[in-house]
């Protein structure tokens, strides 16, 4: 009983000790420095309301967006990390998270992550990306399929046609349906590189996701010169073909209005043009969302994911800030309402999307990323800087772009100007 | 009385005095001089650094040797940057050159609302070049500009698409580079035509030489110090072009109307390689050495003649 007592004391006069530390820490209100380039729009919306509900848990959320590129945002973060003050938190998304978390030290999200279970419901290859070095860094947020087929409702009109093309057959019959129904120009795009880029990789994986696995992901020299390569330049020819030359370096949401009027039929776009639409005052039938076209009919999907990488900080308020936004993210509640906001699909495989909230372009979008993932189907998209580090990304669309717009250059010099690019930037 | 205390601080006082005297005028010339020099020239000579060394995503240092420079000139990027500029760079150089100097002489003929003349053509150099090229974007759109008007006037065969056309559309930025900034050279030139020694036109009238004749034998040739001036600041601007572009054509189209400024910042921040970036930074500056080291020669004769006359 007396020694009892003198080691509750020891432990109580231990603890008096302890204790103001120990409130302390419990009591640093979090704190998260973030920086991100969504300024506008539904992105613009999604963060702040993520904000809000970081806000509601008790924490202290400051958000720096850098609107623009994403390069913008690069430089700042560069900026900052070599100033040694990183944000605690950043945008930052696909290989660039193994190439930067090589400048900067990282936090360790092992724990939370096993927490959440979060790594159960992540597409593998998606997953791969946010652990570079085989421990959680950075958490995805949202996925988009870059690869979506979105066809206009009155240029379908025009040409009598009904039926969702499946295969790129499908897809050409009924471009050259619409051109003879019409429709000025029956593909809608703008001139900027992600466009460009977004045409070839959604004919390669559509025509052959393997290959796309292999010329594309791993680089691989006789994939890249293969047959596979050359019929998607021959496919990316007949695109450029029905595209309207006018659009220059357009933006392609400068010709929704026209996509929507029927005097362009098909869109070839990421799964955000669907919130673009919408952001934009069309109707959600005014258009219809399908899977990019795919030779083996089974659905192939281009995958671009939005993540969060954490940066390491002494402060325990930032800490305890990263421990929150780290399960704020992974939570099924707030990736539905991130999602909803911006038209992309969760990133856990097992949110419903069945309940209000959620349109059928979604629904299917989850779908397909559900079978394509089960054929290992599911692919990492290149014009969207998933697939390889953004310098031979750049290396690569250079010859892309080049081809879209020259149509001079042939589908068999397209295949050795992009082989020679990548040996170049190797 | 003037004179007087003038002669006194020569004489008398010593001259520390002087110095601490001029010390104010000494202060507002020479720090800021120093600070913006050693800021300029730091940075140049630190770019310098950067490109010997491997840097990618931040700055290392290391040792690369010319690595950085081979791969950069062996890129097609560059090549078709370099090309350009050549072409972009005599271009807008001539033509807003002659452009300036009819726009100045015919101001010069006295003419009545000169003023507002002059601020209408003066005032394009007053937009920022991304305004400038958006708004040529438009224009020169053919399904949205120019070539659309035309058309819907009903001359339906009327074609004027450079800006989507890879071999035309290197013009089209000289275009607009043209419209922007060849108000400036009117200005250079309108004050030059304006300084002429009126003695010197009055004996040519005298002489009974017409004005064609004045301004070809008489008037033009007392401009070529500011042509030179002219050609020289237009020629370092047209080797640092780079928001005019990136508004306009994007570089394209495909990579049709790349210079090297656009590769530069492509190469540091899109592709994240530093050092090579750095390479073609260094470059440019050795092209734009290589138009202002005569020119600096050049007013150094110059100069040495004056003073030898």
């Amino acid at each position: 009983m007396n020694n009892i007592s003198r080691r509750s004391m020891l432990a109580g006069a231990a603890g008096l000790f302890v204790a103001p530390h120990l409130t302390r820490a419990q009591a640093a209100k979090p704190r998260l420095t973030v920086i991100s380039q969504w300024s506008a729009g539904s992105d613009g919306a999604a963060i702040t309301a993520l904000g809000k509900k970081f806000e509601e848990k008790g924490g202290t959320w400051q958000h720096s967006p850098v609107p623009g590129f994403t390069t913008e945002m690069m430089n700042k973060l560069r900026a900052q990390i070599m100033a040694g003050d990183p944000p605690a938190c950043s945008q930052l998304k696909g290989p660039e998270i193994a190439a930067w978390s090589k400048i900067a030290p990282t936090v360790d999200l092992d724990a939370l992550v096993a927490a959440a279970g979060y790594e159960q419901v992540v597409a593998p290859d998606l997953a791969r990306l946010h652990k570079p070095a085989g421990k959680w860094i950075s958490l995805p947020l949202q996925i988009y399929s870059t690869n979506m087929l979105f066809l206009s409702k009155r240029a379908m009109d025009k040409a009598k046609a009904d039926k969702i093309p499946v295969t790129w057959a499908d897809f050409n019959t009924l471009a050259q349906k619409m051109k003879e129904g019409g429709v000025a120009h029956p593909i809608a795009n703008g001139g900027t590189r992600p466009d460009d880029g977004q045409k070839f990789e959604a004919a390669l994986a559509g025509i052959s996701p393997v290959a796309y696995r292999a010329a594309i992901m791993t680089l691989d020299e006789s994939a890249l010169k293969g047959p596979e390569v050359k019929a998607a330049f021959a496919q990316v020819r007949k695109i450029a073909d029905w595209m309207d030359p006018n659009t220059a370096a357009q933006h392609y949401s400068t010709n929704l209005q026209r996509f929507v009027a029927g005097d362009m039929g098909m869109m070839i776009q990421g799964g955000w043009a669907q919130g673009v639409l919408l952001n934009a005052g069309f109707k959600l039938d005014d258009f219809i969302i399908a899977p990019g076209p795919t030779d083996n009919t089974k659905p192939v999907f281009l995958l671009n994911a939005d993540a969060f990488i954490f940066w390491q900080r002494k402060e325990p308020d930032l800490q305890a800030g990263q421990t929150l936004m780290a399960q704020l993210v992974m939570d099924p509640a707030i990736q539905t309402m991130y999602s909803q906001i911006t038209g992309s699909i969760p990133v856990r495989s097992d949110v419903d999307l069945s309940g209000a909230g959620w349109s059928d372009g979604q629904r299917q979008t989850a779908a397909a990323l559900k079978e394509a993932v089960a054929n290992n189907q599911a692919v990492l998209s290149v014009a969207h800087n998933m697939a390889q580090e953004n310098g031979m990304t750049a290396a690569m669309i250079d010859v892309i772009t080049e081809y879209v717009k020259n149509k001079a250059i042939t589908p068999d010099q397209a295949v050795v100007r992009l082989s020679d690019a990548v040996e170049g930037a190797r | 009385m003037t004179h007087t205390v003038a002669a006194e601080t020569r004489t008398g006082r010593p001259v520390t005095f002087g110095i601490l005297r001029r010390l104010p005028e000494h202060l507002a010339i020479w720090v800021p001089l120093l600070l913006s020099a050693g800021h300029l020239v730091s940075f140049a000579l630190w770019t310098v650094w950067i490109s010997f060394t491997p840097s990618t995503l931040v700055p290392v240092s290391g040792w690369v040797g010319l690595r950085n420079y081979t791969a950069v000139m062996a890129t097609r990027n560059w090549q078709i940057a370099f090309d350009n500029l050549l072409l972009f760079g005599c271009g807008f150089v001539l033509l807003s050159l002659l452009t300036g100097l009819l726009l100045a002489v015919l101001l010069d003929q006295r003419i009545r609302g000169e003023n507002v003349l002059r601020s209408i053509f003066l005032y394009p150099i007053a937009l920022s070049f991304v305004v400038t090229g958006t708004v040529w974007s438009w224009l020169l759109n053919p399904g949205l500009g120019i070539q659309k008007l035309v058309n819907d006037i009903g001359w339906t065969s009327f074609r004027f698409d450079w800006l989507i056309d890879r071999d035309m559309a290197i013009w089209t930025i000289v275009i607009a580079a043209v419209w922007q900034s060849s108000g400036f050279a009117m200005a250079l030139f309108l004050a030059g035509l304006r300084s002429v020694d009126a003695d010197l036109i009055k004996a040519a009238q005298i002489d009974g030489a017409g004005p064609i004749r004045m301004y070809r034998r008489v008037i033009l040739p007392t401009l070529w110090p500011i042509t030179v001036t002219v050609v020289v600041i237009q020629l370092q601007f047209a080797i640092t072009t780079f928001d005019l572009v990136r508004a306009l054509t994007g570089g394209g189209p495909g990579l049709a109307t790349q210079l090297p400024a656009l590769v530069v910042y492509d190469l540091m921040f899109q592709r994240g390689l530093l050092a090579r970036g750095a390479a073609a930074a260094v470059l440019m500056l050795l092209i734009l050495l290589a138009v202002l080291l005569p020119y600096a020669g050049w007013r150094y004769l110059q100069r040495r003649q004056a003073a030898h006359a």
